[in-house]
Formats: structure tokens, sequence, C-alpha cells
């Protein structure tokens, strides 16, 4: 029998869920939102998505790469557009979910020319009566992408279902399955939760003066 | 006179969100992909100000820092990073090399525009 030993995290990860994949024979992250992972060692990366957008980065030489899971804060100062004429905070707070992916992947040797990257989620989930989160992330992730000269390898972004999602670096493949129907509430109100989080976080920068 | 500040980042979407909150603030912005750019242009052309971002290909802001510091134009100007690095030991380095301060992305305008005031 094959042994399973759980290859080491890289350290900033070392807080991130990993079980193993019975049905595709690997480890796999498992990514709540807010979260993103990287790794070197073929592992898997998971997670669900309702109006979240999650990039999945790789390196075509190495396979190194790996999945955010995000989603823009809500911005009603700026009105419906996230790329206005004035840089708004949840366009900041976007990149930044972006580019700590996209570096981490760079620092372990990788160069930009190299990477490849597949976009997936930003479903309108919550019915015809809420606002379309959704849209804003995809606007918003298509936007940063088109603007970084990144090629988009795929994509399975919008609709109206929820989103299980598997990525596996090592070759790029990244499987979407769409759920017809959520057993209960357990997505929606995870991602309630994480945009209350961010709305209620500071918007004050850490700035130091040396 | 208007002030010129040289913004350093391998990001094109980062460059061109700093642009807009100093161009808006009445600056003159210049941009640079990477640390060695950024050198190449500071050799022959002062600037009041650099905000540089710290992991980029060819050449890091924290070397660039270091480079720039050694030119005698150079010496007393006030250079920022921007970055998404926050550890002790990375501003450490970043002080050692002769930065003037350290911001954590992502950025807050009107802050930038403040430690920007209060340092040219």
């Amino acid at each position: 029998m094959a042994t399973r030993k759980l290859p080491p995290a890289l350290p900033q990860f070392s807080h991130i869920g990993r079980f193993w994949d019975r049905e595709h024979h690997c480890f796999s992250a498992k990514l709540l939102p807010g979260e993103y992972y990287v790794t070197t060692t073929g592992e898997q990366i998971a997670t669900v998505l309702g109006s979240c957008v999650s990039a999945c980065v790789r390196d075509r030489r190495t396979g190194i790469g790996g999945m955010n899971h995000f989603m823009l804060p809500q911005d009603a100062s700026r009105g419906t557009s996230v790329w206005g004429a004035a840089v708004s905070a949840a366009t900041r707070y976007g990149y930044v979910a972006m580019e700590r992916l996209i570096n981490d992947i760079l620092k372990l040797g990788s160069s930009r020319d190299h990477l490849e990257v597949k976009l997936v989620g930003g479903g309108k989930v919550l019915g015809a009566s809420a606002i379309d989160v959704g849209a804003r992330n995809i606007e918003f992730v298509r936007r940063y992408v088109s603007d970084e000269g990144f090629i988009v390898a795929g994509e399975d972004l919008g609709d109206v279902h929820a989103r299980k999602v598997q990525y596996s670096p090592s070759t790029g493949r990244l499987r979407v399955k769409k759920l017809k129907a959520v057993r209960n509430d357990t997505l929606y109100e995870r991602e309630r939760s994480y945009l209350e989080g961010l709305e209620k976080q500071p918007v004050d920068n850490d700035i130091e003066l040396f | 006179m208007t002030r010129l500040i040289m913004t350093v980042d391998d990001s094109a979407s980062m460059r061109e969100m700093v642009r807009a909150t100093l161009t808006a603030a009445g600056y003159e912005v210049v941009e640079a992909v990477d640390g060695q750019e950024a050198l190449d242009y500071a050799r022959d052309n002062p600037c009041d100000l650099v905000i540089s971002d710290v992991n980029m290909p060819r050449m890091d802001g924290i070397t660039l820092v270091h480079e720039l510091r050694n030119l005698p134009h150079y010496r007393l100007t006030p250079l920022l990073l921007l970055t998404t690095e926050s550890s002790a030991e990375k501003k450490l380095e970043g002080k050692r090399a002769g930065a003037t301060g350290w911001i954590v992305k992502p950025f807050n305008p009107e802050q930038l525009l403040a430690t920007m005031a209060r340092v040219l």
C-alpha cells in the first residue's frame, strides 16, 4: 500500500487545512473565504465558491502554483463600477488578494511570463433580490489579469450556481462541479460573515517611518 | 514647481493605482517596472521621492534603496517601500538599506499622500 505522508506545507500556509482526497489519490488543501495556498509538491487545492472568485495560477514549466478565494468588500461610496476614476478601497483589497498569491509563486523562482491563469466563481447565488456581488468580483478579476498582461487559459465565471472547485497546479487541471442545489446555508453564511468581516476591517495603513 | 515622484512596481495595476492617486494630488509621476529600470533612470534623473515595491524581478526594492543611496543626488531623497511584506525582519532590512519608510499594501490614498507630505 502506498504511503500517505503529508508533504510539508510552505511555512506561511501551515494554518491551512489539508486532507487526503481518496477519489484523486492526492493530498488536498481546503480554502475558506479569504485564504490562499501555494504548493510545490503536487497537491490539489479545493474550495467551494458562491459569489466569491478564485484565481488559479501556476508556472507552466515547473508546475508550482496556487489558488486564492476572495471577494471585494462593498464600496457604496464609489458607485457600481469597481474601476472608477478613483481607486476604491474594494479594488485595493482585491489587488492585494491577487498580489499575495502571485508574489509567493514568483518567490519560488517563477517569472510573470511563465504564469498560466484560470478564473472561476462569481455566481449570482442569492437570487434576483440580492445585489449581484458575483458580477463585481468577476469585473475586478478579469480587469486585473488583463491589466497585468496575463493570458487566461480557462475560465468558468458567473451563472447562478455555487461551485465545488479542485485545482492541481502541477498539471493545471481545474475541475468544477456546479452545485444545482446547495443542501444547507453553510456556504452562504460563510461568505456573508467573510464579507461582514471585511467591512469591519480598519482601512488604516500600516505605515512606519524610520 | 511640480514635484517628480518615481513609482517602481512590476505590477501594472499597482503602478496605475499609485499614478492615479498621485496625479490627482498634483504630482508628476514617472514609472519603472523593476529596480534595475528605476536605477538606470535615477542615475541621470533626480526625483523628489521614490515609492518602490519590494519583491520584483531583476532588482528588488531593498537593493534599489541601497543602490540609490550610493548616488550623490539620491542621498537625501525620501525613499518609501510599498509592499505586501510586513515582517519585522524585512522592515529592518529596508531600514538598514536606507529606506525612509515602510507602507504595507493595500495603501489608503489619503494616508499615502499624508506620509509623502511629511517626508518631502
